[in-house]
């Protein structure tokens, strides 16, 4: 049997910068994209299109063998491009995050919802964060309107999505209650992990620093939730990352927190 | 009994501190309206998905020496202190930016903004706004945004058409035009640095930051499109106003 090729990256907490784990999930995502040099496109709709996330994209993969592009829908006036005809010919679309409800709410207005499920039925990799990772489910856990609470999304994915899960206890709260009130099953992904799916089934956790990681959560039957997490792969970053605390400072910091603690003991 | 608040929409054409540094003329003339000093000023930047460098200009634009103002943040609402829809209600004038007029009436729409912006207008705050920021009052607009012109359901607070950069953009009066013979409501279109001023959903006066900006009324009749120029207030010196007879200028 072939495999499906309908691939999404759902990432929990993304930036394109040198920060733990960001490299490495970047470098994952590129190997996804089935070109030797692929094209890929962002979309940063979600946040209204900053010109710092475009730069920051085009920073960190402007050293690979890779076409890139950007798709600003709030400067069509002066870039202009056939946007359907555009996102259909990548290989590969990073959504950044932001607002999810402005996000869907701007796809439907220019009809990019439909012309993203044909990317996706095509083959193309559809890749983003946060909000940009939980538009393809069900459902996400969003802070569009201020608190966490679930909000519609474009469906290619069964089931409801939360992002930076061990961050924000609000939406992890909203996606406890959101599964036990429902039939649908949740994913919690932290800052730093992913996510990703094949078909329309998830398939593989991947992790790009220690103690990130994806819980599947589901209804345990009594009104409220069991959670499992999933185990991960490793993904290591290509080069230190610039917040990496090296080996011998973390050994200085764990003997200094042993002697402390005896320290209060006596 | 109370007399029922005064409804107005100040539409511009193009202008103000997006579009005319150096010229306060048309911000000037808004900022009068509400008849109060320091009036409550918020600023909806939307249409150019609050842009930073926008919301900064209107800033400088309008500073806390003439009004209170404040701007409205509908991507990053999780670090917005207030109800968007209450803050609006609270205000003495909402001044809304340029930029993709499709994108922020889907924005508003998903946050109720579009209800609030109505019933703000009938509680008497005054509304305006430039480029997207005027075609959404109307019922019709006439958008270029995506290059060839189309047309865009407005929130119809104003039951006509609309237009703006007229003179300047001239695939958008063609495409006017034949809407217009189609059956699209009469429209009102203005000139970069031109505004109408409407009074309930009448125009009241046209007003101008520069002596040669010009509005418009383009209706059909007898199967034909008439363009009518009105008359314009230039908001500047007097002396130099040119201003010509307001009549027909214009068949096509």
């Amino acid at each position: 049997m072939r495999e499906d090729r309908r691939l999404i990256l759902a990432l929990g907490g993304h930036e394109f910068s040198r920060r733990r784990g960001d490299e490495a999930l970047r470098d994952y995502m590129l190997a996804l994209a089935p070109a030797t040099r692929p094209k890929i496109c962002l979309l940063p709709t979600a946040s209204g299109d900053p010109a710092e996330q475009i730069a920051a994209f085009r920073r960190s993969l402007g050293g690979f063998e890779c076409e890139l592009s950007h798709v600003s829908l709030f400067r069509l006036e002066h870039e202009r491009v056939r946007v359907a005809e555009h996102l259909l010919t990548r290989d590969l679309i990073y959504v950044g995050g932001g607002s999810l409800v402005n996000l869907l709410a701007i796809w439907r207005a220019h009809r990019l919802d439909r012309v993203l499920r044909r990317a996706w039925e095509s083959g193309v990799v559809l890749c983003g964060q946060s909000a940009g990772a939980m538009c393809w489910f069900e459902a996400g856990v969003s802070r569009s309107a201020g608190s966490a609470s679930d909000v519609a999304g474009l469906g290619l994915v069964p089931g409801v999505l939360s992002v930076h899960y061990h961050r924000d206890d609000d939406r992890q709260r909203a996606l406890h209650a959101a599964v036990a009130n429902g039939a649908a099953t949740g994913y919690g992904v932290d800052d730093g992990a992913g996510l990703l799916i094949r078909g329309r089934t998830p398939a593989v956790a991947v992790s790009g620093r220690d103690g990130a990681g994806v819980w599947r959560v589901e209804p345990d039957g009594n009104g409220s939730v069991v959670e499992t997490r999933l185990a991960e792969a490793p993904v290591p970053d290509p080069r230190p990352a610039i917040d990496e605390v090296p080996a011998a400072v973390r050994e200085l910091r764990r003997v200094r927190r042993t002697r402390e603690r005896h320290r209060g003991r006596r | 009994m109370a007399s029922a608040p005064k409804r107005q929409i100040v539409t511009f054409g193009g202008g103000g501190f997006s579009m005319e540094a150096g010229n306060p003329l048309l911000d000037d003339f808004v900022l009068s309206l509400p008849g109060r000093d320091r009036p409550r000023v918020c600023f909806v930047p939307t249409a150019s998905g609050d842009a930073d460098h926008y919301i900064v200009r209107f800033y400088r634009a309008f500073g806390s020496d003439r009004c209170e103002p404040s701007h409205l943040s509908l991507f990053r609402r999780h670090r917005t202190p207030f109800d968007p829809c209450e803050h609006l209600l609270s205000r003495d004038l909402i001044y809304v930016g340029g930029g993709s007029v499709a994108s922020m009436l889907a924005v508003w729409r998903a946050h109720k903004v579009d209800r609030a912006l109505r019933e703000a207008w009938r509680r008497g705050v005054v509304l305006c706004g430039l480029s997207a920021g005027s075609l959404c009052w109307f019922r019709d607009g006439v958008s270029t945004f995506h290059g060839d012109p189309q047309r865009v359901d407005g929130l119809g607070l104003l039951p006509w058409s609309n237009t703006v950069h007229h003179s300047s953009e001239p695939d958008r009066r063609d495409a006017l035009h034949s809407w217009i013979l189609e059956g699209m409501p009469t429209a009102y279109a203005a000139d970069d640095g031109a505004a109408l001023h409407f009074v309930g959903t009448d125009v009241a006066q046209v007003v101008a930051s520069r002596p040669a900006a010009r509005a418009y009324r383009i209706e059909r009749r007898h199967g034909r499109v008439v363009t009518t120029q009105l008359g314009t207030r230039f908001l500047g010196d007097a002396e130099v106003v040119p201003l010509r007879r307001p009549g027909l200028v214009a068949e096509g």
